[in-house]
This record gives C-alpha cells, structure tokens and sequence, in this order.
C-alpha cells in the first residue's frame, strides 16, 4: 500500500503529467467556450418550425415508402412518377431506420446535446487515448532511463512487485482522471445545452448508447495506457513506445495496407488494428471488400462486412495482455545496468 | 563456517552484446565483509566492481556463483533483509523536479520508513538547508550527498557505497570520511568502492581489490601494505656514486637514482647508515618508503600507462608483477563454500 502511495504520488508530481492534463483542461475550456459562444436558447418559434419541418421530413419519409408499397401492389403510383424506387421497399421503411428525423436536426445555432454529445464523447475518448499511452510510456520509461527504478528496487527489491505496483497504480490513476474528466465534459456540455442551447429529447436509450461509448472509451484508454507501459518497459525507454506506434502505423497501416491492395487480399481491414479499435469504440464498424464482388457479373453483390466490438475486444485484449505479459517477463530477468 | 556480512564466491558474470560480442564482466570473484568492517572495494574502471555490486543486490543476474548478504541468499532471499541494506550504485539520478526532500520521502514511502526520518538523513548529510530545492539545481557533489542519504534512510546495518565520494569537494570528501567512520563507530559494516585510495587508505580497515573481474587480493589493510613493503630506504648523501658501492660491497641491493639511493631489502635502517658512516659518507637523509594504497594497487593492477601509450579500461596487465591473473595470498580467509 505503502508502494502505491508513493507510486501515485511520483505520478502525480511528473512534469509531463501534469502538462497533459493542463493540455487536457485547455482543450475542455476552449470546446466549451467556443460551443458556449455559438450556441444560443432557441425561441418557442424557432422550435416549432423546427418541429414542423421535422414532422415534414418524415410525413414526406412516410409517403415515399407507401409508393413504393403502392408499386409493388400494382397500384397506381401516388405523387411523382419519376422519382426511383428501390427494389426492395424495406429500404425506404422509416421505422427500420437507424434515427428519423428530429426537430434539432433543424435548428441553426443552436447546440443541441443529444446531436452533439457523441462525437464530443469520441474527441474526449481519443485525447484520453493519447493520454494514457504517452503517460503510460513516460512513466516508466523515464524511470527506468533515469535510475528511478534501480533506486526503488534497493528498497524493495521484488522486480514483479514493483513493476505491478507501477502498472496497477498507472491504470488506478488513469482511468480516475478518465471518468473524472469525460464527467465533468457531458456536465458541462448538458449543463451549456440547457442555457445556452437546446438539450433534445432525451430517453433511456440514448443515455444507454451513450453510457455504452463512454465505458467502451474508458477501456480503450486503459488498454492504450498499459500497452505504452508496457512498449517502454521492454524498449527502457519512453521514445521505444512512441517509435513502435509510429512504425506500426507507417509500416503496416500505411505501407502494408497498400500492399495488401496490391496482392488484392480479402478483408485487408481485418487485418488492421484500427479497424479493431473503430469497431470497439463505434460497437460495430461496415467494410467494403473490393475483392469479393469481383466475379460477380449478373447478379446483386454485397462486398461489405462488419467488425463487431466482441471480436474486437479480444484482439485488444489479447494485444495488450500479450505485451503486457512480456513486458513483465523481460523485466524479471533484466540486468539493470 | 565464516559468518560474513557480504559473502561472495565465485560469482561470474558474461554480458552478450550483438554488436560487441562476449564480454566478461566478472570471472570467479570472491569477497568476504565481516560485521563491523569499513571495506575498501578497488579496481581500475571496468574490473568488475559496479557489476558485482549490482548482482549483490539483484540488480544483475549473476551467471555463477554463491552471495549471501546478512545470512540471506541474494537475490533470492534479498527482500528480507533490504530494510537493513543501504546502497548507492554508481552515480545515481533523480527526478530533476522533485525537490531533494520529496525525493528522500517517496523512498521513504515506499520503503515503510516514517517520513520523519527523511530531515535527520537530509542533516546528516549536509543538506538541510537545501532540501526544499529541486534536485537538477544540485551540484553533482549535492546529488552525491542525496544518494548516500537515501542509503541512510533505512537506518542500514549495511552500507554499501559505490564511489561515494564523486563530485566530492575536499570539505565534502573529509564530510564523507567522517560519515562513514561515525557510522562504523555505531556498529554499521559499509562496503565502499572508490578511486580515490588516499580515502580509502584513511577510512578502511580492510580491503579487496579487483582486477578483471577477479580478486588480486584482499585483507586488513595494514596486512595488504606491509605486503608490498620491500624494505625499501631512500638514502641521499654528498657522494652517492661511492655510497652505492659500500653498500653493494656490504651485500645490499641498491638502485641509483640522479640525487639519492634506494636501498632495498634492509629491515633495519641502522644497517645502512652504519656501513655508510664507518666508511666517511655521511647520510643526509635515510627514509623508509612504505608503500600506499595507491602503490600497491597499481602494482597489483598493472595500472600504469607505458609511456607514450594510454591506458585502455581495466588495462590490468599480469606483466611485470602480481597482478590480474594471479591472487596475492595474505592469509585472507575465504568463503566457505
């Protein structure tokens, strides 16, 4: 207990920690002003014509579906003639639509919540990310190139022990200032969209997609947080883990991607690791398979595929848990020198 | 079944590097430290002194060998008794922002020390007033000074110092001096290594010297000098031409110099000023040249540079004397096994 105290407390007084966070608060304050000054309450005219164009949009929905359905009964067609129908009519049905039109799609100005929480929550979700791999890396990378660590081992000379401490104690802080942090940013944003802006209809659904992303983010900021951790401990170094994601990305998202395309190779996405970390964040992502319509000729094709967050999770779990493992097993037979 | 503090027996160590192959580091070293010794641990840089403490305290693994450390197997058995070991290895390194006190009390922290022990080692060591500033404003005399009393903190029962005295001024290296006496007169074994052998000379009263990786000797200090005491006298008088052939007549061996004598093999200088003064050659001066530390290491080393030729790293050479390759037998007790 006594280790993880001051593990915390070294933590806590890092230069660099402290400047991530400040960065952290900056990026925060500058969001919600520059939000907080473009956003305005709307008017009880405003929202009703919102309202009304909304309710039109999806009357116009409604009645583009009955033609289809219109059509398919050999019916006459209802309305314009020329306008395309699809095949199959299911397309055009608003209730098997992922959202129907609302009435903040249609206000100007105006900061409306459930519009904007989400992607507000993937920038957080991203900039903690960041957070945790560099803070991550540079915590135990410095301390390892500085003697940090050869100073604690003389005092408790447990290798496994320390290193744990050191990781448990990352993870604990991490994911506190994460949940502090994402917290404080939908309060600040619910609280902006009530005062200054519009907060949209609200239902148990919508917090829980929201709830879901953010415990989705809080997790890949853990994840990404032991794997710098990690990196750096089996480089010694912070730089190792910041040269090995940039290497990955150059080498294989970069270069392997377009030689995969090259040897026109089936689902290359699958086997990208940021096709992993979408679909985990996102649940689920679409891809396009170029490769799988390609004798195809005379009939309907779908190239395309999903990721869903399962398989994704255990990608990342078993990545990380793969690097963690032989992080720890490097640094018990280690010659600090 | 000797009962030393530090125990070491044939502890070997080979690092393997790609790019600089085999290289061994420590080659069947032996030490024995008994409780209550001020130890002197000397070797030219790169004989094997740091790597040999480092395995003492798990920092290294050792390859072969045998080391207890206060009746314990190290590294094995070393967290139960590193609440009673006090080391600096090498030139340790700070947080460049953490104050000097903080530094002293996240060790204290992590090592279950009360806090306020941290202002009586800070006093100790001479660094009371300077604990509150942050330890890159430190001289590396101040950061030395740090280190040592990050190794008090403990209270050790066993102090082992690597070239504490680096970066030293010659107050803080008489400070240093004086620490380490006082805490020899309180009943603390410290092993110390340094280059500086004039201190060594002064504070050990014992000592084991290292030459590739391998024990040259090892023994009480006044025991190690006195066996490379040759007898030897300095002699100058008006006519040394005439004096060295008396006392070559007389059966002494004699080395002639520009302005005096060295004679050789005579335990008693009355000899020498008795057969000069029966002849009419009057002896101006008569010293006996016992020998230093520092003369018996470079001997036992073969540490002088041939001129005009540096000296590489751990330049021992077993040419022109004892050295390297062959232990200097004083009766020193070994380990046993």
């Amino acid at each position: 207990m006594n280790l993880i105290r001051a593990e915390l407390e070294r933590l806590g007084a890092r230069r660099f920690v402290q400047l991530m966070i400040v960065l952290l608060m900056l990026a925060f304050g500058v969001t919600a002003a520059t939000t907080l000054a473009g956003s305005h309450q709307p008017s009880a005219v405003e929202l009703a014509e919102a309202q009304r164009q909304a309710a039109a949009n999806l009357r116009g929905m409604e009645l583009e579906h009955e033609r289809c359905l219109a059509r398919d009964r050999g019916e006459p067609l209802p309305g314009d003639e020329g306008f395309y129908l699809p095949p199959d009519c299911s397309e055009l049905d608003p209730a098997l639509r992922d959202r129907l039109p609302v009435a903040a799609d249609y206000l100007t100005g105006v900061f409306t919540f459930t519009r904007q929480a989400e992607p507000l929550l993937y920038f957080l979700v991203a900039y903690l990310v960041l957070f945790g791999f560099l803070v991550g890396a540079s915590y135990i990378g410095a301390d390892l190139n500085s003697g940090g660590v050869v100073n604690l081992l003389l005092w408790r000379p447990r290798r496994l022990t320390v290193l744990g401490a050191k990781l448990g104690t990352l993870l604990g802080a991490v994911l506190t200032v994460s949940v502090l942090a994402s917290l404080a940013y939908l309060v600040t944003f619910w609280v902006i969209a009530q005062v200054a802006g519009y907060p949209g209809p609200t239902n148990a659904a919508f917090w829980a997609d929201l709830g879901a992303i953010w415990g989705r983010g809080l997790t890949l900021v853990l994840l990404a947080a032991a794997t710098g951790f990690a990196i750096a401990t089996m480089g010694r170094h912070t730089a190792a883990a910041l040269g090995a994601v940039a290497a990955y990305l150059v080498v294989w998202e970069l270069g392997g991607r377009i030689v995969l395309q090259i040897l026109e190779v089936a689902r290359p996405d699958q086997l990208m690791l940021a096709s992993y970390v979408g679909a985990w964040l996102a649940g689920e992502v679409r891809f396009w398979d170029s490769t799988a319509c390609r004798t195809v000729v005379d009939s309907y094709c779908d190239g395309s595929y999903t990721l869903t967050w399962q398989p994704a999770l255990a990608v990342l779990l078993l990545l990380t848990a793969g690097l963690s493992a032989s992080a720890f097993a490097i640094f018990r037979r280690r010659d600090l020198i | 079944m000797t009962s030393g503090v530090i125990e070491i027996e044939g502890l070997r160590k080979t690092f393997h590097s790609l790019r600089r192959g085999r290289r061994v580091a420590v080659d069947g070293f032996d030490l024995l430290v008994e409780a209550g010794q001020v130890h002197g641990f000397l070797g030219p840089n790169g004989s094997g002194k740091t790597t040999t403490l480092r395995a003492l305290l798990g920092l290294v693994r050792a390859d072969d060998g045998r080391m207890r450390v206060l009746g314990a197997a190290a590294p094995e058995q070393l967290p139960q008794v590193a609440g009673r070991v006090g080391a600096i290895v090498e030139s340790p390194q700070f947080y460049g922002n953490f104050t000097g006190y903080r530094t002293l009390r996240l060790l204290a922290l992590a090592g279950g020390v009360p806090v306020s022990r941290v202002d009586e080692v800070l006093e100790q060591v001479g660094l009371a007033d300077r604990g509150d500033e942050r330890v890159k404003g430190y001289s590396l005399g101040m950061k030395q000074r740090l280190a040592v009393a990050s190794a008090l903190l403990k209270r050790p029962e066993l102090l082992i110092l690597d070239e504490p005295a680096n970066g030293l001024d010659p107050a803080g290296i008489r400070e240093m001096r004086d620490l380490v006496r006082a805490l020899a007169a309180n009943g603390v074994t410290v092993l110390v290594s340094s280059h500086i052998l004039a201190e060594i000379q002064l504070i050990c009263d014992h000592v084991t010297i290292i030459s590739r990786g391998r024990r040259v000797t090892a023994g009480p200090v006044t025991e190690v000098l006195a066996g490379f005491d040759h007898n030897e006298h300095l002699v100058r008088v008006d006519d040394p031409a005439r004096a060295e052939e008396l006392l070559l007549a007389a059966g002494l061996t004699v080395t002639g110099h520009a302005d005096h004598l060295v004679v050789s093999g005579v335990p008693d200088p009355t000899e020498v000023s008795r057969t000069l003064g029966e002849q009419g050659v009057w002896v101006r001066e008569l010293t006996p040249l016992r020998p230093d530390l520092e003369s018996v290491f470079l001997e036992l080393t073969g540490a002088p540079a041939h001129p005009g030729v540096p000296r590489q790293v751990d330049g021992s050479t077993p040419a022109g004397g004892p050295a390297a390759d062959q232990e200097i037998d004083l009766g020193v007790r070994g380990v046993d096994a």
